[in-house]
C-alpha cells in the first residue's frame, strides 16, 4: 500500500515535472554533462543583465547602520549599490521605497517545511543541484580539504555518514515554488527560510538556486546521562583521531600508515574540523552547562535550541562562544525545590546577549497558525524579536536575531542577513518599524526579483491599502524649460530620438504643475 | 511613613528600595500618593471624555483614585508621597473577561447539559503564578468562568489577580454566568446538534429567570416566598444586572442566537465571548442591541484555510481582523480576551495590538480601551476598574510605552493603592 502510494506521487510529481518545469529542469545545471567554465561564461554573456532598483527608502543595513534616503541597485541578483543616486542603466526595474524601510531579508530557523512542499510530497532530485558555486569557499578552514581527502577516500557509501545523518533531503527535492505558504512566508518578510537543515532561498516561480546551503547543522543529543555520555565519547574519539592524523601527516612518511578512521564518528569530526555546527537542544541550566564545558574542552561554538535558563549561566554560554536560539515568550515555572534561580525569564536573550551569545529568535510555533490565532507563529516572527526587546535586548541586537544570526546558523551569511553589496538582494520593504505590531511588509525582493507586493496578493491588501505616491520616474525638473519654453536644438533632437518617451514628458509636465500648487 | 520626594527619587533609580518592601502610600489609612508621568491614560467611559493626559499627575489616597490632571496645573496636596516615574506612562489595570487560569483547572463539569449552579470560586488559587505572570502583563481584573463542554457552564468569578487572600481578591462572586452555544458542548454524552443546543439553553434560561421573578415578586410583596433553588439563584444577579451572561459563542448565526435569544427574546444581560469566526457579521445588531464583544483567542478570520474555516460561511477573501470586522459593522464596545491558558494570561495586551495589526482601528485610544473601560463597563463595573476616573479603584500599571507593544514593559502594579509588583524585585514578564 504503502508502496503503491509512493509510486503514485513520484508518478504524479513526474507528470507534474513534465508539464511545468521543463523548461527550468532542462537549463538545470546537473543536466550539462560539459559545463566548463568557459561555456558558462559565454552563456552569461549573451543573456542581459537584469537590473533592479530599491529607489529612496530609509536602509537598515542589519549591521546597526541606516541610510537615509538610498538606493540600492541590484545586477543580477546581486547588490551592486547603495548610493544616494546612483547610475541606474537603462531597463531598470524600479521598487518605490519611498516613505518605507527597507530590511534584509528575514531568516527562519527550523520553519514549517509547508513553506516549500508541494502538494505530491517529495521527489528525488540529482544531487548537486545546491549552487556549490554561490556558495563559495565559505569553509576557508585549513582541515577542510584534509576531511575533503577522507571523502575521496572512504568512498561515496561512508560520505553521508561524514555528515549528518538527520539531513531532510526532501525539504529541497520537493520545493513547491507556487506555494501559497511561502506567499504568506514572504508576506512574514521571511525569504530563506531552513527546512531539515537545509537553507531555501524563497523564490517564487522558480526552483533554480533555491537550495543554498545542505548539512550545515549536525544535531547532538545532550539530553539523558546516556546520551551526554556517548557524546563525550563521540569527542574525544574524533579528537583524538584528528591528534593522530597531524602528527601523521607532520611525519610526512609515506611508509608510514594512515590513522584508522574506523569507529570515528563523522558528524563530530565535521563539527571539530569546523565544516558543521553543532546543534544541541537544551533549556535546563545543568544541560547547559555540560554543553558549554564539552564547546570549551573541544574547541567549538555550539548553536543551542531553547536555552530557557540560559541566562543563569550566561557568563559560561559566552566563554564558550555559544549561539542561542530563543523563543523569548516561553513559559517555564521555576523548579520550586531548587533554591538558585531558575526557569524562563523575559531578561534571557537580554542577558544572554550582554554576556557575548549570539542571538537567533524563533516563534514557538515555526509553522503557520492558520486557525485564527495569531502572535506566535511564524507570521510573527518579527513580534517574538519584539518581546526580546521587551526583556531589554536592544532593537539592532533583535534585528540581527532574526536576519544575520540564523543566516550565520545555516552557514549562509556570506550570502543573506544583511543589506551590503555583494551580497544577495534579499530585502523586504515595510511601512514603518519592522519590530512594531502594526507594520507591514509590502514588497519583497529575493535575488533582485520582486516576488511580493502586498496590493497584489489576497491575504493583506485590504488592512490599510498602500497609499498612493506621485509616479516615481519623472521627478526631474528641467529648470531649462522655466526660462524658455521653447526647447533648444539639442532638446529636441533627444525627442526625436526617444519618440515612445511621450507620456513619461506629459507626465513630467502634469509633475511640474503640481509642485506649482504646492508652492502655492 | 512620610517620606521626602528626594528619597523616593533615590530610591526608584538607585537601586536603595529594599526588596520586599513595596511602597505603602496610596493604601487605606496611609498617606496620600502622587503618581508623576509622561502619560496618564485615563480611559473614562464615554469616548467623547479625556482619554490620555500628558505629563500628567495622578493622586492616589484610601485605595481610591482622587484625580488625575497635567501635572503644571495641579498642586501637590500635603500628606502625599511623589513618585516622579520620569517617562513612564501610567494606565488603568487591565480588565481579562475570559480567564481559567484562577486556580485548579476542574472547572468543566459536564454530567448534565446544563448546570447554572456550580461555581468556580471553589476552585480558585489567588494570586498563583499564572496570574502573577498575567499580573506583570499589567491584568489586575480578571473574570475565571467554567469550561465550555455544556451549554450552562456555571457561575464564573471577578477577581483581583495580584491580592493574596480570597476575600480580597474577590470582586464579585457571581461575576458572570458562563453559557456555552455552540462549538464545544456537542461532545456531551452521545452528542447533541445545535438544535437542541438552543431548546436546552432557552429552557434553562427561561426556568431560571422566571425563578428570579418570583423572588422578585415576593420582595415587592407581590406573591407567595418561593422555594429556594440553588440551580437558579444566580439568576437573581442576573435580571438585576448584578451579573451578565458570559456567551462562548462563534459564527455568524450563533452570535444572531446570542443577541435574539439571550438578549432580545429573554431580555437578560449578555455580552459576546470569543465572538469570533464569522461572527462579526452580526455586529450591527450586537450594537443596535448595546452588546459587547469580548473577542479572542483568535483574532483572524484566515482564508488561508478554506477547508477548516468554511463552517464560518465566512467568504471574506484575506486575512480578515475580528475586532477590525465588528468595528466596521458599527460596534462601538470590542474588547480582547485570551481565553487563558490557551494563550497564557500575559498575552492579553497583544491580543489588542493583533487586533489592531488586521486592520481594528486605533485612533482615538480604541486598542486601550478594549483592554480596560470596555470590559469594565461590560461587567457594568466601569466605576470601579478599567479607568482613572476619580472614584475608581486604584489599579495601576506603570508601563514602559502603548500597552499594545510587546516591547513595552511593566515597571510596577498598584491594586487598590497597594503596589503589588514591582519588577526591580523580581521582573516576572
Amino acid at each position: 500500500m504503502k508502496s503503491l502510494k509512493k509510486l503514485t506521487t513520484t508518478l504524479l510529481f513526474a507528470w507534474g515535472f513534465s508539464l511545468g518545469f521543463q523548461a527550468p529542469l532542462q537549463a538545470a545545471p546537473w543536466d550539462e554533462e560539459d559545463d566548463s567554465e568557459e561555456a558558462e561564461a559565454s552563456e552569461e554573456e549573451e543573456e542581459e543583465d537584469r537590473y533592479l532598483a530599491i529607489v529612496g527608502g530609509d536602509v537598515y543595513t542589519g549591521l546597526g547602520g541606516v541610510l537615509r534616503n538610498v538606493t540600492i541597485l541590484s545586477k543580477n541578483g546581486k547588490i551592486q549599490a547603495i548610493e544616494a543616486d546612483p547610475f541606474l542603466p537603462e531597463g531598470t526595474e524600479k521598487v518605490d521605497a519611498r516613505g518605507m524601510r527597507v530590511y534584509p531579508g528575514l531568516v527562519a530557523l527550523s520553519a514549517t517545511n509547508r513553506i516549500s512542499r508541494g502538494l505530491f510530497g517529495s521527489v528525488e532530485l540529482p544531487e548537486d543541484h545546491i549552487d556549490h558555486e554561490a556558495e563559495g569557499e565559505h569553509h576557508g578552514h585549513f582541515y577542510a580539504s584534509l576531511a575533503q581527502s577522507h571523502i575521496e577516500e572512504v568512498g561515496q557509501d561512508q560520505e553521508d555518514h561524514f555528515f549528518d545523518a538527520q539531513v531532510d533531503t526532501d525539504a529541497v527535492d520537493s520545493f513547491d515554488p507556487y506555494s501559497q505558504y511561502l506567499v504568506l512566508a514572504l508576506a512574514t518578510g521571511i525569504t530563506t527560510a531552513e527546512q531539515g537543515s537545509t537553507a531555501l532561498k524563497l523564490k517564487r516561480g522558480e526552483i533554480e538556486g533555491v537550495a543554498m546551503k545542505d548539512k550545515h547543522l549536525t544535531s547532538v543529543s545532550f539530553g539523558s546521562p546516556a546520551s551526554r555520555r556517548s557524546t563525550r565519547e563521540k569527542f574525544e574519539r574524533a579528537a583524538e583521531y584528528l591528534r593522530e592524523y597531524r602528527a601523521w601527516e607532520d611525519l610526512n612518511d609515506k611508509e608510514a600508515k594512515e590513522p584508522s578512521r574506523k569507529g570515528v564518528d563523522g558528524g563530530t569530526l565535521n563539527i571539530l574540523l569546523g565544516r558543521n555546527l553543532a546543534r544541541f537542544g537544551a533549556n535546563s541550566r545543568d544541560e547547559l552547562l555540560g554543553i558549554a564545558r564539552l564547546a570549551q574542552r573541544y574547541g567549538f561554538r555550539p548553536v543551542i535550541v531553547g536555552c530557557q535558563e540560559g541566562w543563569t549561566v550566561a557568563d559560561e554560554l559566552g566563554r564558550a562562544g555559544a549561539t542561542a536560539v530563543v523563543t523569548p515568550r516561553s513559559r517555564r515555572f521555576k523548579d520550586e525545590k531548587l533554591v538558585r534561580p531558575g526557569g524562563t525569564s523575559i531578561e534571557n536573550a537580554a542577558i544572554l546577549h550582554a554576556h557575548g551569545v549570539q542571538i537567533a529568535v524563533t516563534p514557538s510555533n515555526t509553522g503557520f497558525e492558520l486557525s485564527g490565532i495569531t502572535g506566535r507563529d511564524l507570521m510573527h516572527l518579527p513580534t517574538e524579536a519584539g518581546f526580546a526587546v521587551r526583556g531589554g535586548l536592544t532593537n539592532e541586537a533583535a534585528l540581527r536575531a532574526i536576519t544575520i544570526v540564523p543566516a550565520r546558523i545555516l552557514g549562509i551569511d556570506h550570502r543573506v542577513g544583511s543589506i551590503e553589496i555583494g551580497k544577495d538582494c534579499d530585502v523586504i520593504l515595510t511601512d514603518g518599524d519592522l519590530l512594531h505590531y502594526q507594520t507591514f511588509v509590502q514588497y519583497a525582493v529575493v535575488d533582485g526579483k520582486l516576488v511580493y507586493d502586498k496590493e497584489d496578493e489576497i491575504f493583506f491588501a485590504h488592512i490599510r491599502p498602500r497609499p498612493e505616491l506621485p509616479p516615481l520616474d519623472p521627478v526631474q525638473v528641467e529648470e531649462e524649460d522655466e526660462a524658455s519654453e521653447e526647447p533648444s536644438e539639442e532638446e529636441e533632437e533627444q525627442d526625436d530620438e526617444d519618440e515612445g518617451d511621450e507620456d513619461e514628458e506629459d507626465e513630467e509636465e502634469e509633475g511640474d504643475e503640481e509642485d506649482e500648487k504646492g508652492d502655492d | 511613613m512620610l517620606r521626602s520626594f528626594t528619597f523616593f527619587l533615590a530610591g526608584l533609580f538607585g537601586g536603595t528600595h529594599a526588596a520586599g518592601q513595596s511602597i505603602e502610600a496610596g493604601a487605606p489609612g496611609e498617606s496620600g500618593l502622587a503618581l508623576r508621568c509622561a502619560k496618564a491614560l485615563v480611559c473614562s467611559p464615554d469616548p467623547g471624555d479625556v482619554q490620555y493626559v500628558d505629563n500628567a499627575l495622578v493622586l492616589v489616597r484610601e485605595g481610591k483614585i482622587q484625580a488625575v490632571g497635567p501635572a503644571r496645573e495641579m498642586e501637590l496636596p500635603a500628606g502625599y508621597e511623589l513618585i516622579d516615574l520620569g517617562d513612564r506612562w501610567v494606565m488603568p489595570g487591565i480588565v481579562e473577561l475570559h480567564c481559567h487560569e484562577g486556580g485548579t483547572y476542574d472547572i468543566n463539569d459536564v454530567v448534565y447539559l446544563a448546570n447554572p449552579g456550580l461555581r468556580v470560586a471553589t476552585s480558585i488559587v489567588p494570586r498563583n503564578e499564572r496570574l502573577e505572570r498575567g499580573l506583570a502583563a499589567g491584568v489586575t481584573t480578571v473574570l475565571v468562568i467554567p469550561g465550555s463542554g455544556s451549554n450552562v457552564g456555571g457561575h464564573g468569578i471577578l477577581l483581583k489577580t495580584g491580592l493574596r487572600e480570597f476575600e480580597q481578591a474577590r470582586l464579585r462572586d457571581p461575576g458572570s454566568l458562563k453559557v456555552a452555544q455552540w462549538g464545544n458542548p456537542e461532545s456531551w454524552t452521545i452528542g447533541v446538534g445545535m438544535t437542541f443546543e438552543n431548546w436546552n439553553t432557552r429552557h434553562t434560561l427561561r426556568r431560571g429567570s422566571a425563578y428570579a421573578r418570583r423572588w422578585e415578586a415576593f420582595e415587592e410583596g407581590r406573591g407567595p416566598e418561593p422555594e429556594r433553588n440553588i440551580q437558579f439563584d444566580i439568576f437573581r444577579d442576573l435580571i438585576a444586572n448584578r451579573a451578565q451572561i458570559s456567551t462562548h459563542t462563534q459564527m455568524y448565526q450563533v452570535v444572531l442566537m446570542t443577541l435574539t435569544m439571550i438578549k432580545g427574546e429573554l431580555g437578560l444581560p449578555v455580552f459576546l465571548d470569543h465572538s469570533t469566526i464569522g461572527g462579526w457579521l452580526a455586529g450591527g445588531l450586537a450594537q443596535e442591541m448595546g452588546v459587547s464583544a469580548i473577542v479572542g483567542p483568535r483574532s483572524l478570520d484566515p482564508s488561508a484555510s478554506r477547508g477548516m474555516m468554511n463552517w464560518s460561511r465566512n467568504k471574506h477573501e484575506g486575512m480578515r481582523g475580528v475586532a477590525a470586522g465588528y468595528q466596521e459593522q458599527g460596534l462601538e464596545n470590542i474588547g480582547f480576551n485570551t481565553d487563558s491558558p490557551v494563550l497564557p494570561q500575559e498575552s492579553l495586551p497583544l491580543q489588542a495590538a493583533m487586533g489592531v495589526r488586521y486592520g481594528f482601528e486605533d485612533t482615538s485610544l480604541e486598542a486601550v480601551r478594549g483592554l480596560t473601560v470596555v470590559p469594565a463597563m461590560t461587567v457594568e463595573l466601569s466605576e470601579r476598574i478599567g479607568s482613572l476616573t476619580p472614584g475608581c479603584d486604584a489599579d495601576l500599571v506603570v508601563i514602559s510605552g502603548h500597552p499594545a507593544d510587546p516591547r513595552s514593559w511593566v515597571q510596577a502594579v498598584w491594586i487598590e493603592g497597594k503596589q503589588v509588583y514591582e519588577s526591580e524585585e523580581a521582573r516576572l514578564w
